[in-house]
């Protein structure tokens, strides 16, 4: 993070704006899911230019379970490609639980979810000072629904694109 | 400065040392006790008459709140006290409160001289004919609900040899939206009021064993720290600060340490700080998610929430961090340890049929009782400082609730009720009169 200090005030531009298009990106997804819920806010979203489209996909995850999933590793894959091409960019890996279970023990098992997905990016090749964890537990769905869908939605990793 | 007006006059208690009631006693039924108006004495006894009618109720309402007492209706009382006459209070025909099924007996009198209110009160036991308690509170008519929390606490004192948890304060988190912040509301659920102010994510509030400082997880710097304020200045202090989850623990016995879950070293597992000089122990080095730490009363062990048998689970281990053993093994979802003060129980919150319910159990996983069992998630027990009472979150679609119950389950009542989401209720030490 901190040579990230010494960049220019393009690159900076630059930067916002992609961080604008995964704001946006995460809007749409959001709206396509049919739910109205307010994001939390993000270190990321600013006004700016769009620029490039660098995004990254959710992976969901079972109930109380942190491991990657089959079909999320075809998107980690992917996302770990996104990451490879694009090396200005640092990433905050979120971690998210749905609301059933214990709001302390959901705080760890979210922490344990960005980090099985921060190691997965690492072995994919994705340099770890690139990455920082950060868990929201059950504080912060994608979905308020009470519902087996809403809480599949809601157990995932979300990653936010910095500078 | 009010506390100061409530010194007792005089304190004689024929009791000794006896325990008159064992309420953990298996058999335990609330014993049934009558408390009379109290008998105005005064020369103007008109000015203060309803005083006396008042501070009983007060009295009743505190004794009701510890879930041992049966509160005798007046009604049934068929013995009257001869008004205004100073002896009648020792006067008392016993057999006439065997037959109302009274185990025990409270009349008071009160004198009035200008503000200054004495209340002479007496407790009894009606099967021995005994005198329990003689004592004088000194007050303004201002503080008659503080007199009244004292005197309660007295006859509790006298019958079960615990003064009860009637100066205490339970501290929960209050969510509207995606803000979250700590209040704090008195055992009689009066008092409530909001302590933080962080516009973020607040969780895991632990007071510190003399209720000077109270621990919490915030977002304030937008991931999770953890932060020590003291109560009574507000001021508040960060005290990890590391990568990844910094989730706040619980403080040892002797206040000198706080319990933390980190992941700095990529797996969330139990450190502790010790918060005078801000080191930090390592006690878990499992690959499984090690949370929700909480010591014993004596300090030498610690319960918390581990995953390593494949779902959440109490374990119990020593201070050091030797000796895990599981101690849950009912059930594939058992959270919230909380020890205790009386020593050997562990109440926690356990998925079954589709809900949270508590349950407690002793520290070697025997002896298993599930507490609650309504149509709601009942989650985050904390145990009073008497060990007789557990307050938890009772939360269901259409309500969200504060509720205390006696350890054994029984005499729920509500603390607290709102339109936002209450949890991780935490009762405070006793604070002193």
């Amino acid at each position: 993070m901190k040579e990230k200090i010494t960049l220019t005030l393009i690159l900076f531009v630059i930067a916002l704006g992609l961080a604008l298009f995964s704001g946006c990106a995460e809007k749409k997804a959001v709206v396509s899911e049919g739910t109205t819920q307010e994001q939390a806010p993000t270190p990321a979203a600013k006004e700016a230019a769009p620029q490039e489209e660098v995004t990254l996909q959710d992976i969901n995850f079972d109930f109380d379970k942190s491991n990657i999933r089959p079909d999320a590793r075809v998107i980690m894959k992917a996302n770990a490609d996104m990451l490879l091409k694009n090396k200005n960019y640092n990433i905050i890996i979120e971690g998210h639980c749905d609301e059933r279970g214990t709001a302390e023990y959901n705080m760890a098992l979210g922490e344990r979810r960005a980090q099985e997905a921060k190691k997965y990016f690492i072995n994919l090749g994705v340099d770890a000072s690139r990455m920082k964890t950060i868990s929201y537990g059950e504080e912060r769905p994608l979905d308020p629904g009470s519902n087996e869908d809403a809480w599949a939605k809601n157990r995932r990793a979300h990653f936010v694109i910095i500078e | 400065m009010i506390f100061s007006l409530l010194i007792p006059l005089i304190l004689q208690n024929n009791a000794n040392a006896k325990i008159y009631i064992d309420i953990d006693s298996p058999s335990f039924q609330q014993f049934p006790i009558a408390i009379c108006d109290f008998n105005n004495i005064s020369n103007d006894a008109a000015q203060t008459s309803d005083l006396g009618i008042v501070l009983a109720d007060e009295i009743k309402f505190y004794l009701s709140m510890t879930g041992i007492f049966n509160i005798l209706n007046k009604k049934s009382f068929l013995e009257k006290i001869e008004a205004g006459n100073a002896e009648a209070i020792e006067k008392i025909y016993f057999p006439d409160w065997v037959l109302i099924g009274a185990d025990y007996l409270v009349r008071g009198n009160i004198t009035q001289e200008g503000k200054q209110i004495i209340a002479d009160c007496r407790l009894f036991d009606v099967t021995r004919s005994e005198r329990l308690m003689s004592k004088k509170y000194n007050f303004i008519d201002s503080s008659k609900k503080e007199v009244a929390k004292n005197i309660a606490s007295d006859i509790l004192l006298t019958l079960t040899g615990d003064e009860g948890d009637f100066h205490t304060k339970i501290a929960f988190v209050s969510k509207k939206r995606s803000v979250s912040d700590v209040h704090i509301i008195d055992y009689d659920g009066s008092n409530q009021k909001k302590i933080t102010s962080h516009q973020s994510l607040i969780m895991s509030p632990r007071w510190s064993p003399n209720g000077k400082l109270l621990a919490f997880t915030s977002f304030k710097d937008g991931s999770p720290k953890v932060f020590i304020r003291n109560m009574e200045t507000g001021i508040e202090r960060k005290v990890t600060f590391f990568d990844g989850l910094n989730l706040c623990g619980s403080f040892s016995p002797d206040g000198k340490k706080l319990l933390l879950t980190l992941s700095k070293e990529g797996l969330e597992n139990i450190y502790y700080l010790d918060i005078e000089t801000l080191k930090l122990k390592r006690l878990t080095h499992n690959y499984s998610i090690d949370v929700s730490p909480t010591w014993s009363p004596d300090g030498t062990k610690i319960a918390f929430v581990s995953n390593r048998s494949g779902s959440p689970q109490i374990y119990v281990m020593d201070a050091n961090g030797n000796n895990v053993r599981r101690i849950t093994f009912e059930g594939n979802y058992n959270t919230s340890p909380s020890w205790s003060p009386r020593g050997n129980r562990i109440a926690y919150e356990g998925s079954i049929y589709g809900k949270y319910q508590i349950f407690s159990v002793d520290h070697e996983g025997n002896n298993l009782l599930q507490l609650t069992f309504d149509n709601a998630d009942n989650e985050s027990p904390s145990w009073s400082p008497s060990g007789r009472q557990i307050v938890y979150s009772s939360r269901s679609a259409t309500r969200n609730r504060l509720c205390i119950m006696n350890a054994n389950g029984l005499n729920m009542r509500i603390l607290h009720e709102a339109m936002n989401p209450s949890v991780m209720p935490v009762w405070s030490p006793r604070f002193k009169q």
